[in-house]
């Protein structure tokens, strides 16, 4: 093989980061930098310089990427953001905003939330010290505490929050007694199990590396206009699709028939295709285990073989030079080759990073030039090693410091070796490295010194590269890079044999799914909202082909998304579109609207998922109910009313023909039209006279108000913000006991079925002779009439609209076990594995996630 | 629990540049996290509005850029420009940088004479202190000069070639050249000795030095350049060694040494061809044996499996040293290979597809799978069955070869 003639100038500085003082030179390795030297100029420098490197660009054929399959039958939802968990207090001492974990309100509204789980093991512990039933004094033993005539003192007092309420001596002893140990115990658990739980959400949201390489891949058919499109599906992305796309040219792709399904037992983090001496294969990389098919030539996978990885798998990689032979990496630091023939060779082990001290587990590995030899990295640096030497030998090849000149803070996300493309590489010996500022090209066989750098500025960390081969004979091979956020960047890769790898052109940005918005149809705010939420879920895999045959080179690019949407463009090269001209607006077609509709009609149809947290929602169907009997005659809150009883947008017919112009309608209300008058009195600004009024009028003692009533789910508390009760927030400080008490309290068995389920929970776990006891207690609490209304409760004043939870049907799903995970892929996907069922274990019990 | 997300997210409180970068408890920066931040923080200190601005701008530049928009791009960067009026000292001090970055520019785009004033202003930019940074900017600036000057030099040699001896110009040209040779060297010196990739200055120096004859000094360049152990090892610095010591007719000794430090830094390169000429015609017996070694290690790598010379010389080595009774070296290269080689070169896939696009490289392949893995093997006899009115002579040669030398059941 060629070597580089004539390298770049580079500074070559040892060592880590920040210690020397050396200017930043890496602008002269950036791209377009080929320097010719005057023996090679007069004569060669014509000939050699491509004809195409100023001007090359791929240009789309629409705004943005369309879908390719209709949306699957799960609902999906984007689970935790990062604005969930930052804190939004000012800091007058910080000189810069900055991102806090707001682990204060988080666990305070757990503790308000899901007393029960917080408090549950702990009232199981003193239970024996406790008497729930029977005579006096029945037990000898003078530890145990009657909770019978505990209760008696509390009767009828609400001590809590009130400075001057009247405490028994029984009750001062127990606060005294028990108040540190309730106190502490549950907050120091419950902290350190929330500490840990918050700090893995928030590094997954910073960075989820679980997808590195990516989930979707494209393994080519029997034509070049036909293939097979290989991802996961499903809310857990535990089914493996394989989905025939034929991509006429000249046209859109389009997916043939149904795919094929192989249900795994995990959730598939990575797809790798690769075809080696004409046989194609095909890994798959779920957390714990990986898996090898061979593709035949009609497209049917045969399993090969499946590998248990006790520690986690984090990489799967295919060999493009021997057919069957893979590198697998291990959270332990483990490397393996793996053959279905000859099983698993270990050939690294190193717990420890390359080059500092990192504590990522994070593990990648591929193949190089030679097929002996592998790379392996981490997030400190990429080392090669070859697995027929002694173990632990290598050579660094890139360093995380000062010889790549790369910046504080800056680590490896990915490393792909990009010689394999195609029959006759062209770059049989670079190496890819991208870390979340910049790419690096690295010759194995120039270690630590980058042929190549660019700062990508992607805005999400890029965890996909995709290197293709070139579009036409002499063209520089197109190399993509995509974020986690769906970004998108094209670049030009030229050089090969004796010249240096170079960017031929400027790189290029493509459109993201979020750009499609503007394909599909307005909607109302909360589909609206829906929508823009699924476009915007994060990228999970890339692929990207260019069908050979077609007269005028196009590339046909697939995207999967988190929601498991398969979104597709296509774009055209512009060869030498020349230095003045701007890229053409691309515009959507009737087409694909019209595909865009189709997409959309479908996704609105799947049910959303349960929200996470939903804000609180005043129910107005008793209400509602009531009023039916008035019997009330004008269309316009007849129709209001059949809108709000159906929970859907107010259209104009629903109000009947009302002039289209002019202020807004003001219906006569009938005089005991509660709900109108109410509206109107909104309307008009004199809520607080009508709410006067009102109060006065319902204090009889015929139309006692209603207990209010409040359920969350269970899974919704630590997303859940201070929003929610924001009838209240502004006036009362922001946890008052009295607030949560009218649930955090059990209610006597005269209450509607609903509240018969959360008594059987309160009841739950106590033997069966106790639990009618324990019924006649809870009978004797004080019930929430009892409470002098506006002096502790600040919520007392909403009487008439009584808040409950927007969707019912979740009390019976959340409160009937320990919060099932919440609904995401991870934790229905992690339930539905099997043999990772440790790792189940192990993260239930903690507190709701 | 503050202490915890004091611990979790520390923020680079006295670097003002890296205001993008928050950090996470890992001590990896996350560009993107100043997005979320943004979106939720309401206290702390707010950027300068000046700052501000720039950023904002910054960033609608590149956007443009990487959509092709260039008119709007260039629109921005008038606008951009005002951050020259930034106070900052840091940035002033990056001045020769861009001033530099802006030279290099002009010098891949032919525009020689520019980027020579441009250099000429960043050579004489002083910010503060001289600080060692800045002497490596000056020293890398003063290089690209001498640079400049040896395209200067070089044009005039051309001329000069063209001019009779004897001519009064002749005189004249080559006394200016003089002068710009002593120049550039002046100037190309200094960086050389700093550790890193200097390929087009060492060239130019060492093509300078060899046309007044310092021949000496060239090979101290050269040898520097590549043994130094500061410099990255660079596979340049020993070829343009060889190169240099083929020029003078060094003794092949000397040549095998050099390239056997090549051989050990990039294998598969294209001058291990040439290496194993040298030391198959090399009298000591453990060159004869390092010589197969090249051989193999070149056709271990993906890029050269087609190279139909290395095959060629590799199936006439082999004969030859099983000739020579050396069987020991042929198996100690073999068991290393003979696990992964058959799959990787001596499939019927490639037998197939060898034979289809080229083949002479075929028969080479054949009798190089016939020697290593006998008769039985799926591309030996492949390529055996096969009736090619040309070849025909060819492939009887390779057979009556490979039953005569094969390594599998060398006793019948």
């Amino acid at each position: 093989m060629d070597f580089p003639s004539s390298l770049r100038p580079t500074l070559f500085v040892t060592g880590p980061l920040g210690l020397s003082n050396v200017p930043d030179m890496s602008f002269m390795c950036s791209w377009r930098d080929a320097l010719t030297l005057p023996e090679s100029l007069p004569e060669n420098s014509k000939n050699e310089a491509p004809p195409l490197a100023t001007g090359l660009l791929w240009e789309p054929e629409t705004p943005g990427p369309l879908p390719l399959l209709p949306p699957g039958p799960d609902p999906w939802d984007p689970g935790v953001t990062a604005q969930d968990l930052l804190f939004r207090g000012a800091f007058p001492f910080r000189r810069k905003p900055q991102a806090v974990l707001d682990v204060t309100e988080q666990l305070s509204r757990f503790l308000w939330d899901h007393g029960d789980i917080a408090f549950a093991p702990l009232g199981k512990l003193m239970l024996e010290n406790f008497k729930l039933e029977g005579a006096r004094s029945r037990s000898k033993k003078k530890t145990v505490v009657s909770v019978k005539s505990l209760l008696q003192d509390l009767g009828g007092h609400q001590p809590w929050g009130c400075p001057w309420a009247f405490l028994s001596y029984r009750q001062r002893r127990f606060s005294i007694v028990g108040g540190p140990v309730l106190g502490k115990s549950v907050a120091s658990l419950l902290g350190e199990l929330l500490h840990e739980e918050l700090a893995m959400r928030w590094e997954q949201l910073l960075l989820d590396d679980a997808f590195t390489g990516g989930a979707l891949a494209w393994v080519p058919g029997g034509t070049p206009q036909v293939g097979q499109l290989v991802y996961p599906a499903g809310g857990a992305l535990d089914t493996l699709c394989f989905q025939e796309v034929s991509l006429p040219p000249g046209g859109d792709p389009q997916a043939l028939g149904d795919p094929g399904h192989i249900q795994l037992r995990g959730p598939v983090r990575q797809v790798v295709t690769r075809t080696v001496q004409g046989e194609s294969l095909l890994a798959v990389r779920s957390d714990y285990h990986c898996a090898l098919w061979k593709v035949s030539k009609q497209g049917r996978a045969a399993p090969l073989q499946v590998l248990q990885v006790g520690k986690g798998a984090t990489g799967i990689s295919l060999s493009p030079h021997l057919p069957g032979e893979l590198a697998v990496c291990s959270r332990s630091g483990a490397v393996c080759l793996w053959t279905p023939q000859d099983g698993l060779q270990q050939v690294y082990k190193d717990p420890e990073t390359l080059v500092f001290c990192d504590p990522s587990p994070w593990r990648w590995a591929d193949f190089t030039a030679h097929p002996r030899v592998l790379t392996v990295g981490d997030r400190t640096g990429v080392k090669i090693i070859d697995t027929q030497g002694p173990p632990g030998c290598g050579l660094l090849l890139f360093r995380g410091g000062a010889e790549a000149a790369c910046r504080q803070g800056e680590r490896v996300l990915l490393s792909q070796y990009l010689g394999e493309c195609g029959a006759e590489p062209r770059l049989p010996t670079l190496q890819l490295i991208c870390t979340q500022f910049s790419l690096y090209l690295v010759d194995e066989r120039l270690p630590l010194v980058p042929m190549l750098k660019w700062d990508h500025d992607l805005p999400s960390a890029p965890l996909w590269a995709q290197l293709l081969p070139p579009p036409c004979p002499g063209y520089p091979q197109p190399l993509l890079l995509g974020g986690q956020g769906g970004h998108l960047q094209l670049l030009h890769l030229a050089g090969e044999g004796a010249s240096a790898p170079r960017l031929a052109g400027p790189p290029q940005s493509l459109p993201s799914s979020s750009d499609s918005l503007s394909a599909f149809p307005l909607l109302e705010p909360k589909s609206q909202w829906r929508l823009q939420e699924r476009l915007k879920a994060p990228t999970i895999g890339l692929a990207a082909t260019i069908p050979s045959s077609a007269s005028k080179p196009v590339l046909s690019l697939f995207q999967l998304s988190a929601a498991g949407d398969v979104f597709h463009q296509h774009l055209h090269l512009q060869a030498d579109p020349g230095p003045h001209s701007r890229a053409p607006a691309a515009s959507w077609t009737p087409q694909a609207t019209a595909c865009c509709s189709r997409w959309l009609k479908a996704l609105l149809d799947v049910p959303p998922t349960p929200p996470v947290w939903a804000a609180p929602t005043f129910s107005h169907r008793r209400l509602l109910g009531c009023m039916e009997q008035r019997k009330v005659e004008q269309k316009g809150p007849e129709g209001l009313r059949a809108a709000m009883a159906a929970g859907r947008l107010l259209r104009q017919k629903d109000l009947g023909s009302l002039p289209s112009a002019g202020p807004p309608p003001a219906p006569e209300p009938g005089p005991e039209d509660e709900l109108s008058a109410r509206l109107e009195a909104a309307w008009e600004g004199r809520m607080a006279a009508w709410w006067e009024r009102q109060q006065g009028r319902s204090s009889g003692p015929g139309r006692q108000p209603k207990r209010r009533k409040r359920r969350t789910q269970l899974s919704s508390t630590f997303s859940s913000l201070s929003g929610r009760l924001d009838l209240s927030d502004a006036t009362s400080p922001p946890h008052s006991p009295d607030r949560a008490s009218p649930e955090a309290r059990p209610r006597p068995p005269v209450t509607p079925p609903s509240q018969e389920l959360t008594q059987e929970l309160w009841a739950r776990g106590v033997p069966s002779e106790r639990q009618q006891t324990l019924r006649d207690y809870m009978a004797r609490l004080p019930l929430q009439e009892d409470t002098p209304r506006g002096v502790c409760s600040p919520l007392s004043g909403t009487s008439s609209s009584r808040a409950t939870p927007s969707r019912p049907q979740t009390l019976q799903d959340g409160t009937a076990e320990l919060p099932p995970g919440r609904n995401t892929r991870r934790g229905a996907a992690v339930s539905s594995s099997q043999t990772s069922r440790q790792q189940v274990l192990r993260k239930k019990p903690r507190m709701g996630f | 629990m503050s202490d915890f997300s004091e611990e979790l997210i520390r923020s680079k409180t006295e670097d003002d540049q890296e205001e993008s970068c928050v950090f996470s408890g890992t001590g990896m920066s996350f560009p993107w996290l100043q997005k979320y931040i943004g979106t939720v923080a309401t206290g702390g200190k707010k950027e300068k509005d000046f700052a501000q601005t720039t950023n904002a701008c910054l960033s609608f530049i590149q956007e443009a850029l990487l959509k092709h928009r260039w008119q709007k791009a260039a629109e921005f960067m008038h606008s951009y420009f005002q951050i020259l009026e930034d106070s900052d000292s840091h940035k002033r001090q990056a001045a020769p940088e861009i001033s530099l970055q802006h030279a290099l520019y002009l010098l891949h785009h032919g525009m020689l004479e520019d980027a020579n004033r441009n250099l000429s202003h960043a050579e004489t930019w002083r910010y503060g202190e001289k600080s060692s940074s800045q002497e490596v900017l000056i020293n890398l600036i003063q290089a690209y000069k001498g640079l400049l000057q040896y395209y200067t030099w070089s044009k005039k040699k051309m001329e000069l070639s063209t001019l009779d001896e004897d001519d009064y110009a002749y005189n004249t040209a080559s006394q200016n050249m003089l002068n710009h040779s002593w120049k550039t060297s002046v100037n190309l010196c200094a960086l050389i000795q700093t550790p890193g990739v200097w390929d087009p200055f060492v060239k130019s120096y060492v093509e300078m030095l060899e046309f007044y004859g310092d021949q000496d000094g060239a090979r101290e360049v050269l040898t520097n350049y590549a043994y130094d152990e500061k410099f990255p090892s660079n596979p340049n610095a020993h070829i343009y060694l060889y190169n240099f010591l083929k020029r003078e007719k060094a003794p092949r000794e000397k040549l095998i040494s050099v390239l056997k430090i090549l051989y050990q830094i990039v294998p598969s390169h294209k001058l291990m061809l040439e290496f194993h000429r040298l030391l198959r015609k090399s009298e000591k017996e453990d060159h004869h044996k390092l010589g197969l070694e090249v051989l193999f290690g070149v056709l271990d790598f993906a890029g050269c499996t087609k190279n139909i010379t290395a095959w060629k010389y590799l199936g006439k080595y082999l004969r030859q040293t099983l000739v020579g009774n050396h069987l020991a070296w042929v198996q100690e290269e073999w068991n290393s290979r003979k696990n992964w080689w058959p799959s990787f070169h001596f499939s019927s896939f490639w037998a197939k597809s060898d034979w289809k696009e080229d083949k002479a490289l075929a028969c080479e392949k054949a009798l190089v799978a016939g020697i290593l893995l006998g008769k039985g093997c799926r591309y030996f006899r492949f390529i055996s069955k096969q009736d090619d009115q040309v070849l025909r002579k060819k492939i009887k040669r390779i057979k009556k070869s490979v039953k005569k030398h094969s390594i599998v059941n060398p006793g019948l």
